[in-house]
């Protein structure tokens, strides 16, 4: 009757601060890496600032309030992009799994806007909603509609038969089955899609910011890097790409506590 | 009194442009609180049939009645049990139990003391909250057959319930199985293609033939069911009865030269 064969937990903690070196010595050898060119001087040091200069640009930053507000400004438009997205994401994956003619519809649309990179219609929509929150957010919106939809779509189709079945033999109603069964199915393809567009959400958030906005890290970063304050470029790269990061690492442990009765092999590989 | 009845029964399938007979002219009668079983080669449709009967599948032709009435989808009179289980993933082996009892207007707090009671009866008592996939096959077949148990259908629709289990943990589940009938006597409905299983459970064995398939042979079995396991399985009119069904069912597995 043996289930689960639970690690001691000294073992198991081990184990994670083990791996969590590993994880850590590319990141840490590429800054030594950065550090050497700089201080070598074999790529000008105006342009590839050292990291002590990096860091000190960055704590500037902070302590003046910059950054914070900068930053604040970006995860709003990025999460409120990455919020309607999913939203509207999950509905058109939904209508075009369980409706043709909404499959026939939406279908063509995805397929060719697919590969098409959203950033290139930013001046378009600077043009429609000006300089301000809109463009970027509806920027975010397209590029994430698409891996929600996909991931809803696939999700959706590929709920196995007999779990429909079993639902319905127990008294399941129809409109019931999508809430109770079909969307629980399909959950690990749907959270899926929605981590791939949180990845998007910070890219199109920070490139349309370049151009459409007077405000946000994006901005920042350009005009740092228009005036030749690259130590304060990277800083402010630096910040997003940590942003990104540990948004990215929330992501996975709410996916690991959602799907926490999935296969723990499918979740790890993904992970 | 006739509870299921099935007469002239035909279901074919589309395979691209091809179109399978799968079933041909089935007629079978089950009785109230009867328990008879299906058996036939693998393929030769019998699954079909009982996909029909829990109103899954739209049949071509003739009739499937339960109680007198046409079948014309699922519905809470008739439950099933499927050889993957088919339990919810993402719900505990409570939850599972009690997803049924909530559809079918089992309000609490009677719902969990039925649940509780199902649990006792399928010995999984500290495993109640646990996901399916922290269950062996045999535990999760039971929590399978006590979810459909316990919103108190009045049919059992059994799809080769035991087939992906050990031999021991399938002659463990059997047991049970025989002992839940006898104090039930729902009327059940089993597939498979295990001969022992058939005899052993059943009162009556319909077997069918290779595919496109139709009942080909009924054996009626008449064995003491007071007796253990043991005393059934080495008696000579379980192995003469068995060996019949098993040349029957043999006669249709090989093809004719």
């Amino acid at each position: 009757m043996a289930i689960t064969a639970s690690q001691p937990m000294g073992l198991r903690r081990w184990r994670s601060s083990r791996d969590a070196i590993w994880q850590f010595l590319p990141v840490l050898l590429l800054a030594a890496l950065w550090q050497a060119v700089s201080m070598s001087g074999l790529i000008d040091p105006d342009f590839l600032p050292g990291l002590d200069r990096i860091l000190a640009a960055l704590w500037e930053m902070a302590r003046d309030g910059e950054l914070a507000f900068n930053l604040f400004v970006t995860i709003y438009r990025s999460f409120a992009g990455l919020a309607i997205g999913t939203v509207l994401g999950v509905l058109i994956g939904l209508a075009m799994a369980t409706s043709r003619a909404a499959d026939g519809f939406f279908g063509p649309l995805v397929a060719t806007t697919y590969s098409l990179p959203k950033s290139t219609l930013v001046p378009l929509f600077i043009l429609w909603f000006g300089v301000g929150d809109i463009t970027p957010i509806v920027t975010v919106v397209l590029a994430c509609l698409l891996p929600v939809i996909v991931g809803t779509y696939h999700g959706i189709k590929a709920v196995p038969p007999i779990l429909i079945w079993s639902a319905q033999a127990m008294g399941t109603p129809r409109r019931l089955i999508l809430w109770r069964i079909k969307l629980p199915a399909a959950l690990m393809p749907i959270l899926t899609g929605i981590r791939i567009a949180l990845g998007f959400s910070f890219v199109l958030t920070i490139s349309s910011e370049m151009i459409a906005t007077r405000v946000g890290i994006g901005k920042l970063i350009f005009m740092d890097g228009e005036n030749g304050a690259y130590a304060y470029m990277f800083a402010g790269l630096l910040a997003v790409v940590l942003i990104a990061y540990l948004s990215d690492r929330g992501m996975v442990r709410l996916m690991r506590y959602l799907l926490r009765w999935q296969d723990s092999a499918e979740l790890t590989a993904d992970a | 009194m006739t509870h299921v009845r099935v007469n002239g029964l035909a279901k074919s399938y589309r395979a691209g442009d091809d179109i399978v007979p799968a079933l041909i002219d089935v007629d079978l009668e089950v009785r109230e609180g009867e328990f008879v079983s299906v058996v036939g080669p693998s393929g030769c449709g019998k699954s079909t049939l009982l996909y029909i009967l829990g109103g899954f599948l739209h049949t071509d032709g003739g009739v499937a009645e339960v109680g007198g009435r046409v079948i014309t989808g699922p519905g809470i009179d008739r439950g099933i049990v499927f050889q993957e289980y088919a339990l919810f993933p993402w719900l505990t082996v409570v939850q599972n139990i009690c997803y049924g009892l909530e559809m079918t207007g089992i309000r609490e707090p009677e719902r969990s003391q039925r649940a509780a009671a199902f649990i006792r009866m399928i010995g999984l008592q500290g495993f109640e909250h646990r996901f399916p996939r922290e269950l062996s096959g045999g535990m999760k077949q039971r929590v399978a057959i006590a979810r459909t148990l316990a919103y108190d259908p009045s049919i059992l629709l059994l799809d080769e319930p035991f087939g992906a289990l050990d031999s021991q943990t399938r002659e463990t589940m059997q047991d049970e199985l025989l002992r839940i009938w006898l104090e039930t006597r729902k009327t059940v409905i089993m597939i498979t293609h295990d001969v022992n299983e058939a005899v052993y459970l059943s009162q009556r064995v319909y077997v069918m033939s290779r595919r496109p398939g139709r009942i080909v042979e009924e054996f009626p079995v008449a064995l003491d069911r007071s007796l253990s396991r043991e005393d059934v399985m080495l008696s000579s009119e379980f192995n003469a009865l068995r060996n019949r069904v098993w040349l029957s069912v043999r006669r249709q597995a090989a093809p004719a030269n």
